[in-house]
């Protein structure tokens, strides 16, 4: 039945006119008209809305406040850290997509597909967001310094991609070793002079806390998730308990634990910092949903592959690592994807243990003497808003092209 | 081919033999009492009803399943339930499940380099000279670097085929490896398995290719009701088969 509809619609390449378009498409019946009527003039009046807020709005607080924004209570003095480790960061991102690059290249020749090579507009076209809101950020700039480090990112990360893409095969094969030591190095410039995690703030802060907390609950859960499936009853019950003990409490109470209870249970010296209590309750909460997420893909793995595996004489922990988790973590990318999108956003709770985040810093600034109470959040809010809607925007649609690229749902 | 296959018989050293085999599946019992040896470089095809039991008996030659009571002998090692001895066991048996079960992440070449690296400890270009040698013998080397999803139903299984010979086996199992197949595809993957019996590979083969059973079998064994009911030689059963429930399943099946 597909075949002989394929064969009477041949599809044929008319050019309409806007206007002919328009009447087609848009105007076709009287409810499709109906709906572009409403629909038409909900965006015109969305789109005048937001025109005349950005004309009547006063951006001042934003301007006067971005490093608070961005790095919350960072010692003002000592700023090239945060500013340094973003070039590292970019350079480091340049790095592996370069290498990334390199290896599905190589890949793809080897199996003689073809290997199409990622286009500069392509790259704009997919990180819009992220480049738009540097270029919202750039707009609020009252300083040169965000250019010079928005400048020196970028060459970091065309420099980075270069040589991610250029270096030879058997450098590439460690390029993971070569990441990591650009995250330590990161971490050391932002670290020195004694400044720990516990005095950074703003949006640093949250993507500090989501990019830990994603590493370090990701192992914890992928371990709750095997020892739920473990042959031993023990191991079985502790991981079970867990997850659905963390799973029945709210993120919010954790956290509030983090802060005040954990006081309670260690002494004075060892107590740490509220930054790594929030953390460890994040990793904590977070590491039960990854658990479950990675459940279902444990779940999606058939049954014949662990036999398979099995008949060849590999060891139950290699048909673990080398057969089911490869296909399990596959199939839980749009899952754990989800899930990371939704710790981004929930970072912003750590306001309620006090700590500065972003929205903690719209808060701060919403109480200067110079704005409070003029209604400024209508400015703040929509720019922590917007950080986190590309954020969020960029990491889906991201996952949705690994997910295609790996083939997630096809077998 | 024959002469070949009495050869063979002649040596009679028994490389598996199964002693009073049970297998329960809780209650109900999926083997009863099996006593079976297979020799060395023999071809014994395993045919019967669905449900009779042929899958569980040679899942339990390579302990996918456990069986509950008899005997188990592969290549002079008892089957136990050391992990140690299962592991020797499952090096020295290949298996071809219907499904073909290739590793979908993996391509043809890493799903048959994976097992000789990782257990064998072959060194990657070893292991990838001998891939491609299992390869032709399957005649797919030009599918190396592809992902099973990329191959036809025939060609996945003759790489399953090669995944398992590359871990050089003594004793090569198959669970009906045509019956998920395309009638066009049956045949390359039967001449494959055909050559292998020529070239001495001890087989037990579940199917019901009656012309594969009658062109390289030694020997046929008919199972119902998790019972071996039947041993013959192809020819028997195609002329003069004993038992009804034996006629009853031959006129079903030719
Ligand atoms: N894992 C299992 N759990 C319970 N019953 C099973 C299981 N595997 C097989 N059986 C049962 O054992 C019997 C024999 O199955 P099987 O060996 O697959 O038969 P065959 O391969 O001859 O079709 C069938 O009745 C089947 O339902
Ligand atoms: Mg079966």
């Amino acid at each position: 039945m597909a075949e002989l509809t394929e064969t009477r619609s041949i599809p044929v390449a008319v050019r309409l006119r806007p206007v002919e378009w328009a009447r087609r498409h848009l105007f076709g019946t009287w409810y499709d008209a109906a709906l572009t009527v409403v629909f038409g003039g909900l965006f015109v009046y969305g789109a005048v809305w937001l025109i005349g807020f950005l004309i009547r709005s006063d951006f001042e607080i934003l301007r006067v406040n971005l490093a608070l924004f961005m790095v919350g209570a960072y010692p003002r003095a000592e700023l090239w850290r945060p500013a340094a480790a973003t070039v590292i960061v970019a350079a480091l991102i340049g790095y592996v997509a370069g290498s990334a690059s390199a290896a599905a290249q190589a890949r793809a020749e080897e199996a003689g597909l073809p290997f199409h090579r990622a286009r500069p507009k392509e790259v704009v076209a997919r990180f819009w967001p992220v480049l738009a809101f540097i270029g919202v950020v750039l707009l609020l700039t009252s300083t040169p310094t965000p250019w010079l480090v928005v400048v020196s990112a970028l060459i970091a990360g065309v420099v980075g991609y270069l040589a991610g893409r250029g270096q030879p095969a058997p450098v590439r094969r460690f390029a993971w070793v070569w990441s990591v030591g650009l995250v330590v190095v990161a971490y050391l410039v932002l670290t020195g002079s004694g400044i720990g995690w516990d005095r950074w703030g703003g949006f640093h802060l949250n993507l500090f806390l989501t990019v830990a907390g994603i590493g370090l609950a990701f192992p914890f859960g992928l371990i709750l998730a095997l020892g739920r499936r473990s042959s031993l009853p023990a191991v079985r019950a502790v991981s079970i308990t867990y997850i659905e003990f963390i799973r029945g409490v709210p993120l919010i109470t954790l956290l509030l634990m983090g802060i005040f209870a954990l006081g309670f249970f260690l002494p004075q010296q060892l107590r740490p910092g509220d930054v790594t209590r929030v953390l460890v309750a994040i990793v904590l909460f977070e590491a039960a949903y990854v658990a479950e997420v990675v459940r279902g893909g444990l779940q999606a793995v058939p049954r014949g592959q662990v036999e398979a595996a099995q008949a060849l004489g590999l060891s139950p922990w290699k048909t673990t690592r080398l057969i089911v988790l490869p296909q399990a973590l596959r199939a839980t990318i749009p899952a754990m994807v989800g899930q990371f999108i939704s710790l981004f956003k929930d970072t912003t709770l750590v306001v309620v243990v006090g700590l500065i985040d972003i929205l903690g810093a719209s808060q701060a600034a919403n109480s200067q003497p110079e704005f409070l109470a003029q209604g400024l959040h209508e400015v703040t809010l929509p720019f922590v808003g917007l950080a986190f809607w590309v954020g969020s925007y960029t990491m889906s649609r991201e996952a949705r092209r690994l997910e295609k690229r790996l083939g997630v749902g096809e077998r | 081919m024959t002469v070949f296959a009495d050869a063979t018989k002649a040596k009679g050293e028994p490389i598996i033999e199964l002693e009073g085999v049970d297998k329960f599946f809780g209650s109900f019992q999926a083997l009863k009492d099996i006593n079976m040896k297979v020799g060395r470089q023999e071809v014994v095809v395993v045919i019967g009803p669905s449900g009779s039991g042929k899958s569980t008996l040679i899942r339990c030659i390579n302990r996918l399943e456990k069986h509950d009571r008899g005997r188990i002998v592969v290549d002079g090692v008892e089957l136990s339930d050391d992990v140690k001895n299962i592991q020797e066991i499952r090096r020295e048996v290949g298996m071809v499940f219907q499904q073909f079960n290739l590793f979908p992440h993996l391509t043809v070449l890493d799903n048959i380099t994976l097992a000789p690296r990782e257990v064998r400890r072959m060194p990657r270009k070893e292991a990838e000279e001998l891939a491609m040698r299992m390869l032709e013998r399957v005649k797919i080397p030009e599918q190396a670097h592809k992902y099973p999803g990329q191959l036809s139903g025939g060609q996945q299984q003759r790489v399953a085929i090669a995944r398992a010979l590359a871990m050089q086996p003594k004793v090569m199992l198959f669970d009906e490896p045509t019956s998920a197949l395309d009638p066009e595809m049956i045949k390359e993957v039967l001449d494959v398995m055909v050559e292998l019996a020529e070239s001495g590979m001890t087989m037990i083969v579940v199917t019901h290719e009656m012309g594969f059973a009658r062109a390289v079998a030694d020997r046929v064994v008919f199972m119902a009701d998790g019972q071996i009911v039947e041993v013959g030689t192809p020819e028997h059963f195609f002329t003069d088969p004993q038992e009804e429930r034996t006629k009853l399943f031959l006129s079903q099946i030719l």
